[in-house]
């Protein structure tokens, strides 16, 4: 990798208990390059205003940096139509709410994973028991991967499919070009929960044929509270206003409302305006890199990480294929995951612990945590080589 | 706020202590402190909920004084436990409540008191005050 790149992130500088931090818990949040700072602070210092509404020139140029991040967000994904979220949790149940509502009926049925984050399963858990919906769940196998043949099967009366592109738990990246297509064969539409997927993968919406995309800024560098909802175009004008308020409508009298006929109309109230403007610096940020050779490289971290802890007697779950994330989950069979975090927050690595909001997948693999340790664009493989030393003095000290 | 002399003299230890490794090796060595509960009594009654690991704690009292016993597969929540154990064992519920979370930062342990999925030391506390109220009640 280019070292140098490290530069772009002050935050890399930091030390936590006295010693450098390694941040390796990236599959929860990415961290911010100096751009992205600037980017909203610039907005804050010079251009606040509120937007689609006001004249004057602070107006105008909020209003221009906002839509900006939607341009950029049309661009990078060949998308037609893109909701701004404030992520994909509430892109999720934008779906549930203003395609979900208008179009499943009592006897109909939504597919699921067991793989699912909870942001993808509540919402439709929700939905279900409101409008006598079936849930259906593709179950996981041994080896972490979806079971195929049960998904072809559940799609007989489905009329949504919601599968996540890449698990936030395993890093195992989901057929979805085979989910989709053979949810499209049997009538269903498909929403795919990028969330994971995006930092990765430059994904050509268009070409990708989900109907549904939702995925959130924080994970790919920009900033938290912003995310989208990607969706075609057929689909869009399918989908009813689900919060009302100021900037969706287009009319209102004392007798009833008209609304926006664009994504407006699903952004009512003031939006993330500043995380907009960071969002779209971040986008002009990763454009300058090599996505695909720098996910080969995580990849390769993450396969002598997990190399590595197997060799300490952990369990690793997952299985780093070549278009999987690096993203690396792991217990010891004594030392507790909790234990683990705090101790190797004590000399500054920074992973994550807990059922990582996949409960039923946790379920499913008899866990109910794991050590997660995730890397992004600006870890190096000295980081993964120190982890795994600093591991080793933990287990010898301590389990 | 003022500590009962037993867990003012555990604060003053552990910030003694410049290594925050050493102070979490400290935390695991307060584990023997806790009174044990037997595993085959944990219940959802006892369950810390929110806890990351599988912890539990009874609160009753003993001839009037707080008796908390308790038991977590986290060592460090089990440590957590065990300085709690010494702040309040034996105390009168009433001085027991006057006990703030504040302390476990103090001794600088945990980086956070914000009550939280991820803060077992926090659900833990609150529950342990919560049983010592009822009880008081």
């Amino acid at each position: 990798m280019n070292l140098a790149l490290r530069d772009d992130f002050p935050i890399l500088q930091r030390r936590v208990h006295g010693h450098q931090l390694v941040y390796l818990d990236n599959a929860a949040t990415t961290q911010k390059p100096q751009v992205v700072i600037d980017a909203m602070s610039d907005y804050y210092t010079q251009s606040n205003a509120n937007v689609h509404r006001s004249v004057h020139t602070l107006a105008g140029e909020a209003t221009d940096g906002y839509e900006s991040c939607r341009t950029r967000l049309k661009s990078w994904f060949n998308a037609e139509r893109a909701i701004i979220t404030s992520g994909t949790t509430e892109a999720i149940n934008l779906v549930a709410h203003a395609w979900g509502r208008a179009n499943l009926v009592e006897g109909d049925a939504i597919v699921l994973t067991e793989m699912e984050h909870h942001s993808d399963i509540v919402p439709w858990q929700m939905l279900a028991e409101e409008r006598g919906v079936e849930v259906r769940y593709v179950p996981v196998l041994d080896d972490f991967t979806l079971d195929m043949d049960v998904y072809g099967a559940s799609l007989d009366g489905a009329k949504l499919v919601c599968v996540v592109h890449t698990s936030n738990v395993l890093g195992v990246r989901n057929p979805v070009e085979d989910i989709i297509r053979l949810a499209h064969e049997s009538g269903a539409k498909v929403l795919i929960d990028a969330a994971q997927g995006v930092p990765h993968d430059r994904i050509d919406f268009d070409a990708f044929g989900a109907d549904f995309m939702a995925f959130s800024a924080h994970k790919m560098c920009g900033p938290t509270g912003i995310g989208a909802l990607l969706v075609r175009p057929e689909i869009f004008e399918e989908m009813q206003p689900f919060m009302g308020g100021g900037d969706m409508i287009e009319t209102v009298t004392t007798e009833g409302s008209t609304y926006q006929t664009n994504e407006h109309k699903f952004e009512a109230g003031t939006p993330r305006i500043a995380e907009a403007i960071g969002w779209d610096a971040a986008f002009g940020w990763m454009e300058a890199l090599d996505l695909e050779h720098e996910h080969k490289r995580l990849l390769e971290i993450a396969r002598y990480t997990a190399r590595e802890l197997r060799s300490l007697g952990m369990t690793v779950y997952g299985r780093h294929d070549d278009s999987d994330s690096a993203v690396v989950s792991f217990l010891h069979p004594t030392l507790h995951s909790e234990d683990m975090a705090h101790l190797l927050d004590a000399v500054g690595f920074a992973v994550r612990t807990g059922h990582h909001c996949a409960q039923p997948l946790l379920n499913r693999l008899g866990i109910s945590s794991t050590v997660r340790a995730s890397f992004y664009l600006y870890n190096t493989m000295d980081e993964a080589e120190a982890f795994i030393a600093q591991l080793k003095t933990i287990l010898e000290r301590f389990a | 706020m003022t500590y009962p002399a037993q867990l003012l003299e555990l604060i003053e230890e552990f910030q003694d202590v410049e290594s925050h490794m050493e102070r979490l090796e400290m935390v695991f060595e307060m584990a023997e402190e806790v009174v044990a509960l037997p595993v085959e009594t944990w219940s959802d009654t006892t369950r810390i909920v929110g806890c990351q690991s599988e912890a539990h704690v009874n609160v009753s009292l003993d001839e009037g004084k707080v008796l908390m016993a308790g038991g977590a597969d986290a060592q460090l929540v089990q440590g957590l436990m065990g300085i709690l154990t010494i702040a309040i064992n034996g105390s009168a519920p009433a001085q027991a409540l006057l006990l703030s979370p504040q302390f476990a930062q103090e001794m600088g342990i945990l980086n956070s008191l914000s009550p939280s999925r991820s803060n077992g030391f926090r659900n833990m506390f609150d529950k342990v005050m919560l049983e010592i109220r009822k009880l008081e009640s």
